[in-house]
């Protein structure tokens, strides 16, 4: 439970001097603070740091000291330009002080000593960090060390048109009884695909749009291949696994329904505006997405009443080896190792001043996130929202995480490639699997288990 | 004289030499270092220190160290002894919390912070904030797990203090995996691009896009060069300007007006659906509309290039030779084909290999209209080269393989060079004139 102690010694010496000599002194402080991935619904993500700083600053000022926090945010709206600039600016030695990413970044960030271990600097044993639930540590945790403290949790389900169900003669019944059928792996992702193609041939919704899965690389697609009996890790060695059966059913999956005419070839890299028009207009079938793009559709795409337009469930089984399942990819708030070993403190006090539960509520049910503590729940703005509620209780708990393993980002990357390039019909699916293989095994060694 | 004559030429110099230094020879020069190494996100580019983890740990069990040696390096103790108390003295902790300390905890040792973190909580003068008290531990710490160790010998002494008999070669084995930084992995880049089946995809979507664009921008510069040299000179002007705004406008409104020209519900959409005709998004929706596309954006860009250089270069044709010609009854296509197009031959040869070699290296008008979509069908080599070293979803920056894409690239532009530069014997080119006019 300890790490980075190269720098440790001075600033002992350093802080325990000015912590008793100079406490009476106005000190000023400037905190930078990066978001990826955060749009218009989550500006809590950063403006909880701001909230943070104005209590920390006040609490300084009860016993006696000033203390003044500039706090300078920056959000970017995807993740590509996000993590290059947080890399590029490390190497440059200008990263932020707080990042808020995936967690999934911590295995590089922290091999490439961009990071600075958060349990040096924080009391998990402490309120509002001992209220968080332990399993959310464990995703922000890599070889041993907590590098980042949970900032926000959420799950993908997947989403039913309750009209267009209706319209191939679903009852209301059938529809209310769907999430129960799709977790115990009675309708599968096959079903769904004869489904989306009876509403085309009905006329109810148009070509290929029967079944909009996302439009871009994410965590999402990982989803599918647990639907098919995939593992990412192998819990006995903690090494990465490409299990080829699960790859091979879950690129056929969208091979068979690209043949099938419910989805285009040429569906990924379209974009997210046409995506949400369509779910948020009825004009699909079946579709997949976050939690959070719940709120988005009621602020930005007019979806007044989402219970009575849309149903939702877990992602379905594919076939017999695989469940129904959601992955939860939490952002994690980190700290860099810019600055002094100082301004870290001041930056980790705030993550935990962030990290109480209003605030955590105020972020969730703002961008339709899940609960990170039982006293979240319970906060009246949080309980008080449905959506908020069923994705913490209902789906969270069959949620799984991707690895946080360093050679993570190598094997996704070469998964989504290959998907696509099946996807599109420009290689068949055995031989996308097989350059698949080859790809990983090359670049990763014996670090990934290939079944 | 002379000299003082050839330092001042050399002061005048020297500031291209610099730029030329700093710009072509240092980027040249750190590509191809970086394209023997694996350099990426993890390894981070300025260098790594050495620490030894758990999952390093576990890897040094498997590849056959020895448990006893591996099972010590994983453990961590903190102990309060006279020599910890000392050290804690001296790394500057409070005189009073650390004489609470020593009257309560001394000879105790813990098997975690976290335990020994909540005994010190228990003391009345320990220090209220948590990073203070978490500093104040460090003194009392016995381990080398999750430490970074700025050198190599660092890390050797480490090691050797948590097991003395260790034997020296697994010592100096054991600091040589715990480094993070990035290796020389000679040609294992190369290798890899080889063995990699999208390889050759890519190969083929860069000829086809080099091509194809090259032919549209010569074939339509030129056919805009001769068609203006006909035109009044004051229509001419007009259309020349209207040509040249792809040129002129910046790269990102340049790609912005395609989107709104292409994409669902725009320009062509909307007139494919009044005709009938199939409306869709035109830039990601198919791969030919996407090929055609990219090539017509590129296209245009090229084409104004061609256009001016086509044009300044039929001016410089006498034209007594067109009346002569007319005065013989040439028709307009006969002085095409018979005068123009012959004394127009340098400058197509310097527009086609000028145009190879700046399309193998270009891609940000691909990035930011199909980005290489859909799937990868219209990825070119250097858009690969660029995703793979500093642009992805993943974060996962390979600036080594990137780099050695980019190398691949530098070479085949010097190969094409030379052999441009043969074949066209542009040494011939740069002669003086043999006939004056």
């Amino acid at each position: 439970m300890i790490s980075l102690k190269t720098t440790k010694l001075l600033a002992t010496t350093a802080m325990l001097l000015s912590g008793t000599m100079l406490a009476a002194q106005a000190e000023d402080y400037t905190i930078t603070v990066w978001a990826g991935g955060t749009g218009d619904t989550s500006n809590y993500r950063y403006d909880n740091i701001v909230l943070a700083a104005d209590i920390l600053e006040r609490e300084a000022a009860i016993r006696g000291e000033e203390l003044n926090i500039t706090v300078e945010t920056q959000a970017w709206s995807g993740w590509d330009d996000f993590k290059q600039a947080v890399t590029l600016a490390a190497e440059a030695g200008n990263a932020p002080n707080i990042i808020i990413s995936g967690h999934e970044d911590i295995g590089p960030w922290s091999q490439s000593g961009l990071l600075r271990p958060v349990e040096d600097y924080v009391d998990f044993d402490a309120w509002p960090l001992n209220a968080i639930y332990p399993n959310l540590y464990e995703i922000s945790s890599y070889d041993g060390v907590v590098w980042g403290i949970p900032q926000d949790a959420e799950s993908r389900p997947f989403y039913y048109s309750r009209a267009n169900l209706k319209a191939i003669g679903w009852t209301d019944a059938d529809i209310e009884a769907l999430p129960g059928k799709v977790a115990s792996g009675e309708y599968t992702l096959y079903n769904m695909i004869d489904d989306a193609k009876k509403m085309q041939d009905a006329g109810v919704v148009e070509a290929g749009k029967g079944f909009l899965p996302r439009p871009s690389n994410g965590p999402d697609y990982w989803q599918f291949y647990i639907s098919f009996g995939g593992e990412m890790v192998d819990a006995e060695t903690g090494k990465l696994v490409l299990d080829k059966q699960a790859m091979t059913d879950m690129f056929q999956f969208f091979v068979d329904a690209a043949d099938a005419g419910v989805v285009p070839a040429t569906h990924l890299g379209s974009t997210w505006d046409a995506f949400h028009e369509a779910v948020a207009n009825d004009q699909a079938g079946f579709w997949h997405a976050g939690t959070w793009t719940v709120s988005e559709w009621k602020t930005k795409w007019g979806v007044e009443d989402f219970f009575g337009q849309m149903q939702y469930s877990l992602i379905p089984a594919g076939n017999e080896n695989g469940k129904a399942n959601t992955i939860s990819h939490p952002l994690v708030y980190l700290l860099s190792n810019a600055g002094t070993d100082e301004d870290a403190a001041i930056a980790a006090e705030l993550i935990t001043i962030a990290s109480e539960p209003r605030f955590n509520a105020l972020h969730a049910v703002k961008s339709g996130k899940v609960a990170l503590s039982d006293a979240q729940a319970s906060i009246p703005l949080f309980a008080n929202d449905r959506w908020a509620g069923i994705a913490t209780t209902e789906l969270l708990p069959h949620a799984t995480a991707i690895p946080n393993d360093v050679e993570f980002g190598p094997y996704w990357t070469a998964m989504y490639k290959n998907l696509e390039a099946s996807w599109t019909g420009t290689i068949s699916v055995e031989d996308a699997v097989n350059a698949l293989e080859a790809e990983v095994t090359s670049a990763l060694g014996d670090q990934i288990i290939v079944r | 004289m002379r000299t003082r004559t050839s330092l001042l030429g050399l002061a005048f110099v020297s500031p291209a030499l610099a730029l030329l230094f700093a710009f072509f020879l240092m980027p040249v020069v750190l590509t191809t270092v970086f394209a023997f190494t694996n350099m990426s996100t993890s390894t981070g580019i300025t260098g790594g220190s050495h620490v030894i983890t758990g999952n390093l740990l576990r890897d040094l069990g498997n590849a056959g160290v020895d448990d006893d040696i591996v099972a010590a390096l994983s453990e961590g103790s903190f102990s309060v002894t006279p020599e910890t108390l000392a050290a804690a003295a001296e790394a500057g902790v409070e005189p009073r919390f650390l004489g609470e300390i020593e009257s309560s905890l001394m000879g105790q040792s813990f098997e975690d912070a976290r335990s020994f973190e909540s005994a010190l909580k228990a003391l009345p003068s320990r220090p209220t904030r948590i990073r203070d008290l978490k500093l104040a531990t460090e003194p009392f710490e016995r381990s080398i797990l999750n430490t970074r160790y700025s050198s190599r010998a660092a890390m050797e002494t480490a090691i050797a203090s948590m097991v003395p008999d260790a034997p020296v070669d697994t010592v100096s084995a054991i600091a040589e995996a715990s480094y993070t930084g990035w290796r020389w992995i000679d040609g294992g880049n190369f290798q890899t691009l080889l063995d990699r089946p999208e390889t050759i995809r890519i190969v083929l979507n860069t000829v086809f896009y080099v091509a194809a664009t090259l032919a549209f921008n010569v074939f339509v510069g030129l056919f805009l060069a001769i068609t203006t040299f006909y035109l009044p000179k004051t229509g001419a002007g007009f259309f020349s300007v209207l040509w040249l705004l792809p040129r002129i406008t910046p790269v990102v409104l340049y790609a912005v007006m395609w989107k709104w020209f292409t994409w669902d519900n725009g320009f062509l959409y909307v007139i494919a659906e009044q005709l009938g005709l199939p409306a869709f998004n035109y830039m990601k929706g198919s791969v030919p509309t996407a090929w055609a596309t990219i090539i017509l954006v590129n296209g245009f860009v090229g084409a104004s290039f061609g256009m001016i250089l086509f044009s300044g270069a039929l001016r410089a044709i006498p034209v007594q030779q067109l009346w002569a010609s007319e005065v013989d009854g040439a028709s307009r296509w006969q002085q095409i084909r018979r005068i123009i197009l012959p004394q127009l031959r340098w400058p197509i040869l310097f527009v086609t290999s000028y145009q190879t070699l700046s399309l193998l290296s270009s891609y940000e008008q691909i990035w930011l209209t199909t980005n290489g979509g859909p799937g990868s069908t219209t990825t070119v080599w250097a858009l690969e080269a660029f995703n793979t070293a500093l642009n992805n979803y993943t974060g996962n920056l390979e600036y080594g393989m990137g780099a050695a894409m980019a190398l691949i690239l530098v070479a085949v532009g010097l190969i094409l060079s030379i052999l441009y530069l043969r074949m066209f014997r542009f040494d011939e080119l740069v002669n003086k004139p043999r006939i004056e006019f």
